[in-house]
């Protein structure tokens, strides 16, 4: 596994899956693809307070036309579930979040890292039938579009588990 | 004389000045709003996910800059997403009008005070986060004389609606198609009005 991300290639995926507006609650892993988003006006970034709003900002975004999707930490996705429960499945509502998983050391393996916010996520995910995607190595950053494009066509929640930081912009 | 205001007539009055906005409405407003025909393709009733219609508000109002929304809010439902206030005052939407039924209880549940109750005042929480207008109603009287030119001015505007009691709500209540249905009713109508 890699021990980062290069946070203009994930912005390059982003661009490709056609996303309008990053709507977050800033996650420290994804910290400088958060200065390339801030630099930039494509696509539009929105900080908000909590990912309870996020979610409720993307509903919004999508019940207007828009292409959004969510930029969030482990910890937030735990704190937001009963919103992502109402707003993204029971209303149908595509969600697709980037994941932070804050507390990773990405030499272990998230099964079985001691820090209940990594060990916890994948099973927390399989439970509530969210599809997902690891995003440790380079390759596997084609995993955006994807993602992006899973959550539109089920009209649902999907996620992208961001298991290394993103490495220092070029 | 002065009259109170009750919730129905608080409803009816922004059903009346409503023109073409898009809205969302939310917890004890949905009822009167659906009996008053509101609940139309412009529309969404946030159920199921107290505290979201704020956000959800400001997502649409991003989204649509071109048009105005009125999100009809509760003072319990707003107080669990009390940073949505700062999210609204940070980011602006000059289209985005955010009215409040105060009520100061959780009605649904046995009629609970909510926390700072006759304390917190929302309409000074508001204008301190950065909505550029925000204004009390606590009589017919203002409301007529002022919902309008409220409506007018530029966001984001908080409306605080002090309400004494619930009202009588009109019958028959219309059926209102599910959640799905709502947003996907609204979004075929706005991507039509693009092309």
């Amino acid at each position: 596994m890699a021990h980062s991300l290069d946070p203009g290639a994930m912005l390059a995926k982003i661009r490709q899956a056609h996303v309008t507006h990053v709507i977050t609650v800033p996650d420290t892993h994804q910290r400088t693809l958060l200065g390339l988003l801030a630099a930039s006006a494509d696509p539009q970034l929105i900080t908000v307070c909590t990912e309870d709003e996020a979610m409720g900002v993307n509903l919004g975004l999508f019940l207007g036309g828009r292409r959004p999707m969510l930029l969030i930490q482990n910890a937030g996705f735990y704190a937001a579930m009963n919103t992502i429960r109402g707003l993204s499945l029971d209303a149908r509502v595509p969600a697709c979040m980037l994941i932070g998983e804050f507390s990773r050391d990405p030499a272990v393996a998230p099964a079985d890292h001691k820090s209940r916010l990594v060990h916890l996520l994948e099973p927390t995910l399989q439970a509530w039938r969210i599809p997902y995607r690891r995003l440790d190595n380079a390759d596997d950053l084609t995993a955006i579009p994807q993602a992006m494009d899973q959550a539109w066509r089920d009209r649902g929640p999907t996620a992208l588990l961001v298991g290394a930081p993103t490495a220092a912009a070029a | 004389m002065t009259s109170l205001i009750l919730r129905t007539q608080a409803v009816a009055a922004l059903a009346r000045a409503r023109g073409d906005m898009l809205t969302l409405a939310t917890m004890q407003a949905v009822e009167p709003w659906n009996a008053l025909g509101q609940a139309d393709g412009r529309n969404f009733n946030v159920a199921g996910c107290m505290g979201s219609a704020g956000s959800i508000g400001l997502g649409l109002a991003l989204a649509r800059p071109r048009e105005r929304v009125l999100v009809l809010d509760g003072d319990g439902s707003l107080l669990m997403q009390l940073g949505t206030l700062a999210s609204v005052g940070g980011l602006r939407p000059g289209n985005l009008y955010h009215a409040v039924f105060e009520n100061g209880v959780y009605e649904t549940s046995g009629g609970q005070d909510v926390p700072g109750r006759g304390r917190a005042d929302l309409v000074q929480l508001a204008l301190a986060a950065g909505y550029r207008h925000a204004r009390r109603f606590t009589t017919l009287e203002q409301l007529d004389e002022g919902l309008d030119p409220s409506l007018r001015t530029l966001g984001p505007v908080f409306l605080s609606l002090v309400i004494a009691g619930p009202g009588t709500v009109p019958v028959p209540v219309p059926p209102v198609p599910s959640k799905a249905t709502q947003i996907e009713n609204m979004r075929v109508a706005l991507l039509a009005d693009e092309r």
